[in-house]
């Protein structure tokens, strides 16, 4: 039986998610000087949330997967800052950079493409060059073009053959499914207590 | 050589079961009543599903905390979830 479906895992995440959410509002209150009343900030809050569902779901899940280690390291890594939005512009310019480089890799690949039909200098003639490639090629290209955006969305896909690549996905997507769920009950249960 | 080709079979078996576990799992699949989708579609689609599905976090976790932000983050609290859940 699959691990994101049974009640242990959704009651292991469940606490691991009530225990980081506790060290978050500790740290908090630790670290701001002025004592007393720490009331997070908003958008603190929601960090916090976030990444206490995601370290809560990768750790709950245990040992086979290879996407929870990435998630912890990635999230262990950047210190928690607990104030100011300037995680914000940090990762507006993480995010250009990658655009920077999809957009690289991207041109280098047409150009290849370009280079290697030979026939047709105009590139634009597309009609004629796939079919000089072959339905068969275009197919793998499309796949490989998706594979790439796919292990952009697991963590620690980048690393992983193909095959891996997909039992990843696929207990991926069961898992954030599972998360997805016991978040919804969470705050059903908080709006309605 | 003979091992080579052994060795694609078994990996492409396993590829295809892995793709039709995959499309199960997609919200699709119960639209869809024959398998033609195309892998590079099942692949699309499961990205636009995992980016939803993150969308869906991002959108919970922002009503958590506001819902929290009248709540104490304390014991109680949490017990209380706890026990709602049981």
């Amino acid at each position: 039986m699959r691990g994101p479906n049974t009640k242990a895992f959704q009651q292991g995440f469940l606490k691991n998610m009530i225990f980081s959410l506790q060290a978050c509002s500790e740290f908090c209150i630790s670290s701001s000087a002025s004592g007393g009343a720490a009331m997070m900030s908003l958008q603190q809050r929601k960090c916090a949330i976030k990444s206490s569902a995601n370290i809560a779901m990768a750790t709950a899940r245990g040992g086979r997967a290879r996407w929870p280690q990435a998630v912890l390291a990635s999230s262990s890594s950047p210190s928690r800052r607990p104030s100011k939005p300037s995680s914000s512009p940090g990762k507006k310019k993480k995010n250009t950079h990658v655009c920077k480089k999809i957009v690289r890799r991207c041109l280098h690949t047409r150009r290849r493409w370009r280079a290697g039909t030979g026939a047709s200098s105009l590139a634009r003639t597309t009609s004629t060059t796939t079919a000089m490639i072959g339905s068969r090629e275009i197919a793998r290209r499309l796949v490989r073009k998706r594979t790439k955006v796919l292990r952009k969305m697991i963590p620690g896909g980048e690393l992983l053959d193909e095959i891996s690549l997909l039992h990843e996905a696929v207990d991926y997507v069961a898992h954030l499914h599972a998360q997805v769920d016991v978040l919804r009950r969470i705050s059903n249960a908080v709006q309605r207590g | 050589m003979s091992s080579r080709r052994s060795r694609a079979s078994v990996s492409e078996e396993e590829i295809n079961e892995l793709i039709s576990r995959l499309q199960t799992l997609l919200p699709s699949a119960r639209r869809r009543v024959g398998r033609e989708a195309s892998t590079t579609k099942l692949l699309k689609e499961t990205c636009s599903y995992i980016k939803s599905l993150h969308r869906e976090v991002d959108n919970l976790s922002d009503r958590l905390s506001d819902l929290m932000a009248t709540m104490d983050h304390n014991s109680p609290g949490a017990e209380i979830i706890r026990s709602l859940l049981r």
